[in-house]
């Protein structure tokens, strides 16, 4: 195990930001840790690297308990943090030197890494560069250069996409399932489902401090009973049709709102099939069909009952 | 790694333009307006002619090249004097009622009534005794060229000549000593400055980046250590720097002592820079508030010593003895003035006793802060 965290609580004062948390992470995962803002999981974060005290429980990496000396543990760890953290008089190239020189001593060997990382966010262009002289895309990818260049065996990233181009953010999901592919493991915390869905293995999703589901995306949606969402544009359709189609079987819900039909199906096949037969059958004018399976948002409307995003 | 962490906190220390403005710069700029302001005494342009009156009599009348003399000095838009040529009881009348400064009298010798002393009463006097001096040398080149005397004597009624000679010695040197003393002890405590940075870039409760370097595998106590080190020894060249500015620059005399004046800004420096560490670690997010306090002490600290006004110093030591041991920037001040004044070296070690202590107590309650790994919250 990677990294084990054993009922862990941490108490701000009367808020309760971490309430008996328990997750491992395997080796060669990418774990998520997806979850509103305020969930918890910047605190979840700090409480592994030991860096805030916490109120109970028990945090072991590489199978060994954790602490703030624990410097053989740390030496294969790499943070990045959620805030933009580098030295503002210092270049791109000497932040990242600086960091990774935290780690590595040995210099021909660091000036290799520095270099790779570099390559690795695509900062080639910009070495001799401040910070401020960055745009926010390309600052979030020092940053990650910075807590990555010593070729860590756990990488942990908290939000690392928030505020970023599309462009930067694709660069920088592609640069983690790259390190993952070499073998790094990686903890990885985001608000957005679509980035956790995209590059995550396994994911746990939070809520309050609490864990509310873990496992594959796959697993995560089997857990709930949507099976299908189903939105029709569709124009007068009358209310006694709209019960009728609640009334089908396997549907759970129908909304009908400014032409749009909105169906959510329960699991099972043939869903679209029977909703289309139906709507010819009453002889309802439609337009555009489309069918969408759930997403993590989904689920965690579903366990939940309020929307992942804010 | 010592040489790793200490060769990249220069560079951003260096590079950090607010801090080493603070540092360094201002109290250049603030060494050059105090020189400045205290030179313009001796400038002509800022000068008032000095109310003057001399005596109507015989001997006057017939001194015919001291009433050229004086009359001359009185011409013109640079004069030196307003010359009020009156009876003696109007010159008294004069005198009393503050209408001028003072008056002559010509005489067997030429003599100076004045009320009170002071700068404007040093420079008559001044130009008395000059003109007294010179007639006798002038008498010389009377006998041979007569023409050519009146012109020696016309030129020694120029002003610039006294002014400069007599705001020299007229304003107490300890009083303009001590404004620089007192600017080298607030530039010693601006290192306040450094010793911030270095927590908040030590404390993870502070920033993300000292959080970064938190959960590096490397000693706290020692990236903390290594940090200060280089902004110490920024700090003691830069005040080293504001040293042989005042030194070679302005003339500023530091006595014969010149390493323990030295010492003393070694001190001064290691005293200022923690100072600014622990006001950090206590306050620990609001930046604004940091600065506030530090920026209050120290100027608060120096005008206490005499920095903006020279007689504070002393009325502190008057009124509020405590004070003036309590405050460490007047302690930086007067190790400097008694390094400079006294030949007995018992003073200057008392300041440096006590500067120590401050040292030991800025240190003591940082490492009490900065030893401590894990924060109740970021
Ligand atoms: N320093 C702090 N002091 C008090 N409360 C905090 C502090 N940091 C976070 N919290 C609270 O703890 C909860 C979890 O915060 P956080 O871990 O930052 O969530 P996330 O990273 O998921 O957005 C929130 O309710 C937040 O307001
Ligand atoms: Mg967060």
């Amino acid at each position: 195990m990677v990294v084990n965290v054993k009922k862990l609580v941490k108490r701000y004062d009367d808020l309760i930001a971490l309430d008996h948390l328990s997750f491992s992470v395997k080796e060669g995962e990418v774990f998520g840790l997806l979850g509103p803002n305020g969930s918890g999981k910047t605190t979840a974060i700090n409480c592994i690297l030991s860096l805030l005290k916490y109120d109970k429980g028990e945090i072991e990496i590489f199978n060994k308990p954790m602490s703030p000396t624990a410097y053989d543990i740390k030496r294969d760890i790499g943070i990045v943090m959620q805030n933009v953290a580098v030295y503002e008089e210092l270049t791109v190239y000497e932040n990242i030197d600086y960091f990774c020189g935290l780690y590595i001593n040995d210099k021909i060997l660091r000036k290799d890494y520095v270099e790779d990382a570099i390559k690795f966010v695509g900062l080639e262009d910009y070495k001799k560069f401040t910070p401020k002289k960055l745009s926010g895309g390309l600052l979030r990818r020092l940053n990650i250069a910075c807590g990555i260049a010593h070729k860590p065996k756990l990488i942990i990233l908290d939000e690392p996409t928030v505020a970023v181009d599309p462009q930067s953010r694709n660069k920088i999901l592609e640069g983690i399932e790259e390190m993952n592919r070499q073998g790094a493991t990686v903890i990885y915390t985001s608000h957005y489902m679509e980035e956790v869905e995209q590059i995550c293995s396994r994911i746990l999703i939070i809520d309050k401090g609490k864990a509310v589901a873990t496992g594959t995306k796959e697993e995560l949606k089997e857990m709930i009973t949507l099976g299908e969402k189903i939105t029709i544009e569709a124009y007068g359709v009358p209310e006694k049709s709209i019960n009728s189609l609640r009334d089908l079987p396997n549907i759970s819900s129908v909304e009908y709102k400014e032409s749009i039909l909105k169906i959510k199906a329960l699991k099972g096949k043939n869903n679209l099939e029977s909703v289309l037969e139906f709507i010819k059958n009453e002889n309802i004018q439609f337009a555009n069909i489309y069918s969408e399976l759930p997403t993590l948002n989904d689920v965690f409307l579903e366990i939940t009952g309020k929307e992942l995003r804010d | 790694m010592f040489r790793h962490i200490f060769t990249y906190r220069l560079k951003s220390l260096l590079r950090d333009r607010t801090t080493i403005f603070w540092t360094i710069m201002f109290p250049i700029i603030l060494a050059v307006f105090f020189h400045l302001a205290l030179s313009n005494l001796g400038k002509a342009d800022s000068f008032e002619p000095i109310d003057i009156a001399v005596i109507d009599n015989v001997q006057y009348r017939e001194d015919q090249s001291f009433s050229m003399t004086l009359e001359e000095a009185s011409k013109g838009e640079d004069r030196l004097f307003n010359l009020k040529v009156v009876s003696e009881d109007e010159a008294k009348k004069l005198l009393e009622d503050g209408a001028i400064k003072g008056y002559i009298e010509a005489g067997s010798s030429i003599n100076l009534v004045i009320m009170e002393s002071g700068l404007s009463q040093s420079i008559i006097k001044s130009f008395i005794d000059t003109y007294t001096q010179t007639v006798s040398a002038v008498k010389t080149i009377i006998s041979s060229n007569p023409e050519k005397a009146q012109e020696v004597l016309n030129s020694i009624a120029h002003r610039e000549n006294y002014i400069k000679e007599v705001s020299a010695t007229a304003s107490e040197p300890d009083v303009v000593l001590n404004f620089f003393y007192s600017l080298i002890a607030m530039a010693c405590f601006y290192g306040g400055f450094l010793g911030l940075r270095v927590i908040n870039d030590t404390q993870a409760d502070i920033s993300s980046l000292a959080a970064r370097i938190n959960v590096a595998p490397v000693h706290k106590i020692k990236t903390f250590i290594y940090s200060m080190s280089a902004a110490l020894l920024i700090h003691i060249v830069e005040t080293f720097t504001l040293l042989a500015f005042l030194r070679y620059v302005l003339n500023i005399d530091f006595g014969s002592k010149t390493g323990y004046v030295l010492l003393t800004t070694i001190l001064g420096s290691v005293a200022g820079v923690f100072m600014g560490a622990l006001i950090s670690a206590m306050v620990k997010k609001s930046e604004a508030m940091k600065v506030a306090i530090l920026l209050a002490v120290t100027m608060g600290g120096s005008f206490l010593a005499g920095m903006m006004v020279g007689e504070m110093k002393y009325i502190v030591a008057q009124n509020l003895p405590a004070l003036s041991y309590i405050n460490p920037i007047n302690l930086l001040t007067d190790a400097l003035y008694s390094l400079y004044y006294y030949d007995s070296l018992s003073r200057y070690f008392t300041n440096m006793a006590i500067l120590a202590a401050y040292i030991l107590i800025f240190g003591l309650g940082t490492h009490l802060i900065v030893r401590r790994r894990k924060y109740a919250r970021l």
